[in-house]
């Protein structure tokens, strides 16, 4: 027993007086010299040395007077020729002996019926001492049960008393009484001193009776009698069960459930912590589960943990009850399965659409799409054009409140304006380049080539375009399918994708510059180089661009919304979410360092193009009129690098692509492989 | 309001396909005849600031100009249910309303002479936008204001606005019957001179096309204009959907165009659309999947540029970019499905000295349009067999030139009054143009530009800068 649980502690009479409790019998002999009052219960009924030995009177007299003592023996307490001997000096071991020079007859059918005596005060003591607060609800319900058991034998020895009084019971006629009552007694102790012995409490208790009850099926009587205990002793533990299942309330003041709650996990984290595990762990199983319930014990825990969210939601959450469906009605017929069967479809499919409908769950998801995926993308183009400056600061020099500003006005201005959740959006930079982010998130899948120890190197010049990031707002309880780290893996995905972004825009203001000298004469400058280098370097974005979002995010999006669409519980929507992301972090090459890096390098090139193709375009003009010579090299230079580093790409992509197929989709897009024209 | 487009049309062509156009986008955007929300829109994420702005009183106002040197056509429009819409300071009808008769360097000289106020009208609408994207120009390149006032317009715009992008919808001429305009070759020359170096992007509609479409596709006996126009105003509006109902990609006009022009003169894009219908005609309805609507794209009969110009040479002529933009419902997971399909059976003739796939844009739908079938098409390519549409424009200007007709009417102007130099210069950079989409069209273009006799990159072009023969495709 858990020594946190408090128990209220007995009165001290239970103790200090063991006439109420029975226990007297354990401590007449260790007591019986210094206390005066127990003293005189020692004098006055066993001491047989001041009655005279029973073989002195006639076998028709001893008959009586063992009557008498067995009359009193069956109640536990000794008589003037019968006496209790603790064996062995063990607690709760006793053994009636009766005086030797009594009829053997006599004492044979006497010992018979000693068994029966020593039952009931094992049963008698047992009940006293499990009624006790500590011992939890199911050994109260147990040993209320026993009590009853207990009153009607006593009811039963008094009328035999009283048929002694009349002068109609014999001894033979007191053995037939008892013989009935011999075997169920007997199966009653052996299974209290089963549980005694070691100290069982909660769900032990009902596994013992349950095995006890199946042990003795050939016996008809005793096991319909432990059955009969096992339905009682249950009632209480049903009653929690009941409350959980059809409340989602844990009322377990003895620690008996074999449900645990875990108290210090707050379904806050889950919005601010990355490794939350309030879903996971807040509830869980314990070892100890009633063996009738371990079949439906996960189901139970969910059912509860379904009704929990609701009740955490401030939402009336009862499972509506009828009488058939009271699970304290305890019957052999699995009724009670078929009972938690029915809460969970209810609990599940309340929550689901409670979560869909209140919550607006797909609205949500939607909603993080539009802007963490740009699946609405315009407004990042307004975004852009504002911030550009801002964004190109250093980290430490970049105003997070000017930004968000910024993108507040962009959200208002552009198609985002009529979506109200547009306001749950926040920004925020970050410290760390996207690849050094992915390699301090361990959990996630993560292929590592092994020798990227040192060039994992910071770049110096880090800016907030690298390191932008969006925040979406996320409330209870559907934080609990958009908890903290799904949001972190939706925000990498993000800053993946606005660094395209901002490399494709980057390009396509080279491509405007080139617009502008349409007019000149191109042909045989440099100019008409630049713009097919520009041509290719934008086809490489755009191409990675489309690979990203119409054959990663988009077809993944689709599949997990019509899964979700037909989930019917929680978890399954929790999983088909938590398996979307997944596979979008691995297909957008999130978690391919060495592809990824390949990428960040192409990227990188095509903006250093971008940032100098103004003055490429210039010094080619200037070339043309025969001024400049030196600086002809540069196109090519870059036209060099990028078709180089775009060539290397390909090995690698074709070596991953044996085990990761969707890498074939992308070679295709970026380096044109599998055209075979 | 960011990334506004003002769209200018001139000329009679122009004003109708602009007004079709119009009403198109206010269908789609649930704007009523005159400007006002309609009730049952309400379903928000379209950008109607691209192309409207709202005035004191919330009516939703295009963004347009209407431009004409005789009141025919704009009277219509000013008579029409529509006449509510338009901002009337945005009107503009030459007092003499004698319109250019057919000639270029008449419509270019009255447009140098009306344009302050035409300046006035365009700074005050760019005055009125936030971040302006750009200028859509309408107009036709036969006829005299569309084409010689048009150019001068975007002579001016590009000088005015460099940083701007300017879009031209133009619609060439049908050459397969003999035109009422005969000066028509002199006319259309001196446009694409202006079409090539003053505009970022044409998109070319070629009446000949259009009419064999409306014939053969449609089943119209005799096409009459508003139904060609209807075409045409289905094109403009489908390729700016991705720009009016904002996703993934193509957010901006620049982004747009710049995936799909390769050189700053190569900007003659072509468009196809699928399925095809006009008004008030029995839909056939037929089963549009990804694939379906993809092959169709690349059917020669459901492009708006004459077939006889791309069956010539046909086994040459290379597409060097296409973008299809996608609308309805679509199962995103066909996308991919569809392009390897296209890929495999080889449907598509793509350059061979660069990279070069199908792009997809997958674009929402207007929810207040019903149309029968689910997904619908638009293909914007860029494509040389366009060359011998210029061709063909040259040679027609060849025979005219070669019999001295009709002269005398442009040496009336200021720009031919001393000689006839500006119809050489003009045919100097079609052929320019020609040359250079037929280079496009051989596997080595990339070189093309370094063997010029006096190009000092030549030597260092052979060494270094050749794209592996595997990457180009």
């Amino acid at each position: 027993m858990d020594n946190s649980v408090a128990c209220p502690s007995t009165p001290r009479w239970n103790i200090e007086r063991p006439f109420l409790t029975g226990r007297f019998h354990q401590e007449t002999k260790l007591t019986s010299q210094h206390t005066q009052y127990k003293g005189y219960s020692v004098n006055s009924f066993s001491s047989p040395g001041k009655e005279s030995p029973v073989g002195c009177y006639h076998a028709s007299v001893q008959e009586l007077l063992v009557i008498d003592d067995i009359l009193s023996a069956l109640v536990g307490i000794e008589g003037r020729y019968t006496s209790i001997k603790k064996v062995n000096g063990k607690e709760d071991h006793f053994k009636f002996q009766i005086d030797a020079s009594m009829d053997l007859a006599l004492q044979e059918l006497a010992k018979r019926m000693f068994p029966l005596c020593e039952n009931f005060l094992l049963i008698n003591q047992f009940v006293e001492s499990r009624s006790q607060f500590k011992n939890g609800l199911v050994n109260h319900a147990f040993a209320a049960a026993l009590r009853t058991l207990l009153l009607d034998y006593q009811a039963m020895v008094a009328q035999l008393e009283h048929q002694f009084r009349l002068g109609r019971l014999s001894m033979q006629g007191l053995w037939f009484y008892c013989q009935p009552l011999m075997g169920t007694m007997q199966a009653l102790s052996t299974v209290i001193q089963k549980a005694s012995l070691n100290k069982f409490t909660g769900s032990a208790v009902l596994n013992l009776l349950q095995s006890q009850a199946k042990a003795m099926s050939g016996d008809h009587v005793v096991r319909s009698l432990l059955e009969k205990m096992t339905q009682c002793a249950s009632t209480a533990y049903l009653s929690i069960l009941e409350r959980w299942v059809y409340e989602g309330v844990i009322d377990d003041p003895y620690d008996e459930f074999f449900i645990a709650e875990n108290k210090s996990l707050q379904k806050e984290a889950l919005i601010q912590d990355y490794d939350a595990k309030y879903w996971q762990q807040r509830y869980s199983l314990k070892d100890d589960i009633p063996s009738f319930l371990s079949s439906a014990a996960e189901t139970i825990l969910i059912t509860g943990k379904y009704l929990n969210v609701m009740r955490e939601c401030g939402h009336n959450a009862q499972v509506p009850m009828s009488d058939n469906s009271k699970l304290t009605n305890f019957g052999a017929n699995h009724h009670h399965l078929e009972c938690i069967k029915a809460a969970y479809d209810f609990a599940s499919g309340e929550l689901l659409t409670l979560i869909k409908e209140k919550y607006d769950l797909t609205g949500k998801l939607r909603s993080i799409k539009r802007y963490l995926l740009l699946d609405q993308g315009d407004f990042l183009v307004h975004f852009m054009d504002m911030a550009r400056e801002e964004l190109a600061k250093r980290l430490d020099e970049i105003s997070v409140e000017k930004l968000q500003s910024l993108l507040e006005l962009a959200l208002r201005t552009t198609a985002a304006a009529a979506d109200p959740t547009h306001e749950d959006l926040t920004c925020c930079v970050e410290r760390s380049s996207l690849l050094k982010r992915l390699s301090t998130l361990k959990d996630l899948d993560v292929n590592r080539p092994v020798s990227d120890s040192n060039d994992l190197e910071e770049p110096i010049s880090i800016t907030g375009l690298e390191t932008f990031s969006l925040i979406y707002k996320v409330q209870w309880p559907l934080s609990l399918i958009i908890s903290r780290k799904a949001l972190t893996k939706y925000q990498l995905i993000f800053r993946f994708l606005f660094h395209c972004e901002y490399v494709n825009r980057q390009l396509c203001g080279a491509w405007q510059v080139h617009q502008g000298v349409r007019k000149l004469k191109m042909r045989g400058t440099g100019i008409s180089r630049s713009s097919l280098l520009c041509r290719s370097m934008l086809k490489f974005i755009n191409s990675l661009l489309h690979y990203l979002t119409f054959e990663v995010l988009e077809p993944n999006w689709h599949v997990m919304h019509c899964r979700l669409q037909t989930a019917k519980s929680i978890d399954e929507v929790i999983r088909c979410h938590d398996f979307f992301l997944e596979k979008c972090l691995k297909e957008c090459l999130l978690l391919l360092p060495e592809v990824l890096k390949k990428v960040e390098k192409l990227k990188s090139t095509c903006l250093q193009y971008a940032a100098a193709a103004q003055w490429l375009i210039s010094s080619s003009i200037e070339l043309t009129s025969g001024t400049a010579t030196a600086d002809s090299n540069s196109v090519l230079q870059f036209e060099k690098d990028f078709n180089s580093e775009l060539q290397s790409l390909e090995p690698i992509l074709n070596n991953y692509s044996q085990a990761e197929p969707y890498l074939k989709h992308l070679a295709q897009w970026i380096l044109g492989v599998g055209d075979d024209r | 309001m960011p990334r506004e487009i003002i769209t200018l049309q001139v000329g009679q062509c122009g004003n109708q396909i602009g007004m079709e156009f119009w009403k198109q986008l206010c269908l789609e955007h649930g704007i009523s005849k005159d400007g006002i929300l309609e009730d049952f829109a309400t379903q928000g994420g379209d950008r109607k600031d691209v192309f409207f702005y709202q005035a004191d009183d919330q009516h939703y106002i295009p963004r347009a100009l209407l431009i004409d040197l005789e009141p025919r056509v704009i009277n219509a429009i000013q008579n029409s249910e529509y006449r509510n819409l338009y901002n009337h300071e945005n009107i503009f009808v030459a007092d003499h309303g004698g319109g250019a008769g057919n000639n270029w360097a008449s419509g270019y000289h009255q447009g140098e002479q009306v344009q302050e106020d035409i300046m006035d009208m365009v700074d005050r609408e760019v005055d009125g936008s936030d971040s302006l994207e750009g200028f859509v120009l309408c107009h036709s390149i036969a006829g005299g204001t569309g084409s010689g006032m048009g150019s001068y317009l975007l002579e001016t715009l590009n000088d005015r606005y460099s940083k701007k992008l300017v879009q031209t919808y133009s619609v060439f001429p049908n050459q397969s019957e003999s035109s009422d305009v005969v000066v028509q070759p002199y006319n259309s020359l001196l446009t694409l001179k202006r079409l090539t170096l003053n505009a970022d992007c044409v998109v070319v509609l070629d009446n000949t096309a259009l009419n064999k479409i409306a014939v053969e596709r449609l089943h119209l006996t005799n096409p009459t204009f508003a139904q060609t126009n209807s075409l045409v105003s289905t094109v403009m509006s489908a390729s700016t959907t991705t720009l009016r109902y904002p996703g993934y990609m193509n957010n901006d006009l620049v982004g747009l165009l710049a995936s799909l022009i390769p050189t700053p003169r190569c900007h003659f894009l072509m468009t196809g659309y699928t399925p095809l219908t006009v008004e008030r005609q029995a839909n056939v309805i037929r089963k549009t999947t990804v694939l379906d609507v993809m092959r169709r794209l690349l059917q020669t009969k459901n492009i708006m540029v004459s077939s006889h110009a791309r069956t010539k040479e046909a086994s040459q002529a290379k597409y060097i970019s296409i973008l299809n933009i996608i609308q309805g419902e679509v199962d995103p997971t066909q996308v991919h499905e569809s392009l390897q399909r296209i890929r495999e059976r080889k449907l598509v003739n793509f350059i061979e000295w660069g990279p070069a796939s199908i792009q997809v844009a997958l674009s929402r739908k207007s929810p207040y349009v019903q149309t029968a079938h689910r997904v619908s098409g638009l293909m914007l390519a860029s494509h040389t067999s366009i060359r011998h549409l210029f061709s063909k424009c040259l040679s027609q200007y060849e025979k005219l030139r070669k019999k001295q007709a009709f002269l005398d009417n442009y040496r009336k102007f200021p720009m031919f009054q001393d000689d006839l130099s500006e119809f050489d210069e003009s045919r100097e950079v079609i052929e320019s143009l020609v040359d250079e989409y037929k280079a496009c069209e051989s596997p080595d273009y990339i070189k093309w530009g370094m063997e010029d006799p006096d190009g000092v990159l030549t030597g260092e072009g052979n060494a270094t800068g050749s794209v592996d023969p595997k990457l180009a495709v």
